[in-house]
C-alpha cells in the first residue's frame, strides 16, 4: 500500500501526461489543417482524434488515466475547386483536410483547463506533504 | 498481551483524520485526472464521522498472532446520484466541484496539523515542566 498523498501525485501526473498528449494531437491537427495530397485525387490529412480510458494501478489501488487510442476522424473531406492544384482530380476538385478550427480550439481550451486542474491537485498534495514534514521540523 | 503502549487519544484521532484526508485527496486527484474519460463516474470517500463510528467498534487483538485491522484504508465509495451534469459520453466529473473539494481537504489538513503541533507543544510543556 503506497502512501495516499504520493498516490495522488502519481494520479495527477498521469492526468498531466494524458492532457499533454491531447494537446499534441490538437497541434498536429492544426498544423496539418491545409495539408493536401500531392498526386491527382489523393486523400488529404485526416483529422486525428484521441480517447482516454481509466486504468487501475495495482500498486496504489487508484484509477489512473491513460490514452486509450489515437484514431482518425471519418468525417467527409472539404472539397474546393482548384484545377491547377497538384492534388486536383479529373474534374478539378481538391480534397482538403476535415479539420475544423473551431472544434480544435475548443478541444485545446478544454485540455488546457484539465491540465490546470491537474496542476492544482499537484500543488495541493505537495503542500499537504510539506505541512506534515514541517511538523517534524518545528517541534 | 499485544502492544503495551496505548496511542494517545488526540494524536490517534489526528492520525486517523490525516489518513482520511489523504485518501480523500487521492480520490479527488483520480476524479480530476479522469475528467475527460468516457463512462467515468466521480467518486468520493464516505464521511469521516462514518468511518470514526466504524473504528470505534474495532475488534480487539487478544493474541499476538492476530492480524491488525487498524491499518485498513478507508475505501473509496461511489458517490451515487448526487452528481449533476452528466455529459454525452457518460462522465459526471465537475472540475469546479473537485477543486472546491481539494481546497477543503487542504484547509482541513492544515487545521489538523496545527492541532497536532499545539497539542505536542502543550504535552512537551507538561513533560519538561
Amino acid at each position: 500500500m503506497i502512501d495516499p498523498l504520493t498516490a495522488s501525485l502519481r494520479v495527477a501526473a498521469a492526468g498531466l501526461e494524458a492532457q499533454s498528449t491531447r494537446m499534441r494531437v490538437v497541434s498536429e491537427n492544426l498544423a496539418n489543417a491545409q495539408s493536401t495530397g500531392n498526386t491527382p485525387g489523393a486523400d488529404p490529412y485526416q483529422r486525428k482524434t484521441i480517447t482516454f480510458s481509466s486504468e487501475l494501478d495495482r500498486a496504489s489501488e487508484t484509477s489512473l488515466v491513460k490514452v486509450d487510442r489515437i484514431g482518425r476522424d471519418k468525417a467527409p473531406f472539404k472539397v474546393e475547386y482548384d484545377p491547377d492544384h497538384p492534388a486536383a482530380d479529373d474534374s478539378g476538385f481538391v480534397k482538403l483536410p476535415n479539420v475544423n478550427m473551431l472544434i480544435e480550439m475548443a478541444d485545446m481550451r478544454e485540455a488546457n483547463r484539465s491540465y490546470e486542474a491537474d496542476l492544482q491537485i499537484v500543488r495541493h498534495s505537495r503542500q499537504m506533504i510539506s505541512m506534515t514534514i514541517d511538523l517534524l521540523r518545528n517541534s | 498481551m499485544g502492544a503495551a503502549v496505548q496511542p494517545i487519544y488526540l494524536f490517534d484521532l489526528a492520525f486517523q483524520r490525516a489518513e482520511w484526508l489523504s485518501v480523500r485527496q487521492t480520490t479527488v486527484a483520480e476524479n480530476v485526472a479522469n475528467a475527460n474519460t468516457p463512462n467515468f463516474r466521480a467518486r468520493d470517500v464516505e464521511p469521516f464521522e462514518a468511518t470514526l463510528d466504524k473504528t470505534a467498534l474495532k475488534m480487539a487483538s487478544t493474541n499476538p498472532g492476530h492480524i491488525s485491522l487498524a491499518s485498513a484504508p478507508v475505501r473509496a465509495e461511489v458517490s451515487g446520484p448526487r452528481s449533476f451534469d452528466i455529459t454525452s459520453h457518460g462522465n459526471d466529473v465537475s472540475l469546479e466541484k473537485e477543486l472546491i473539494k481539494a481546497g477543503e481537504v487542504s484547509r482541513d489538513y492544515s487545521l489538523n496539523v496545527s492541532i497536532v503541533k499545539s497539542f505536542h507543544r502543550m504535552w512537551m510543556a507538561s513533560v519538561k515542566g
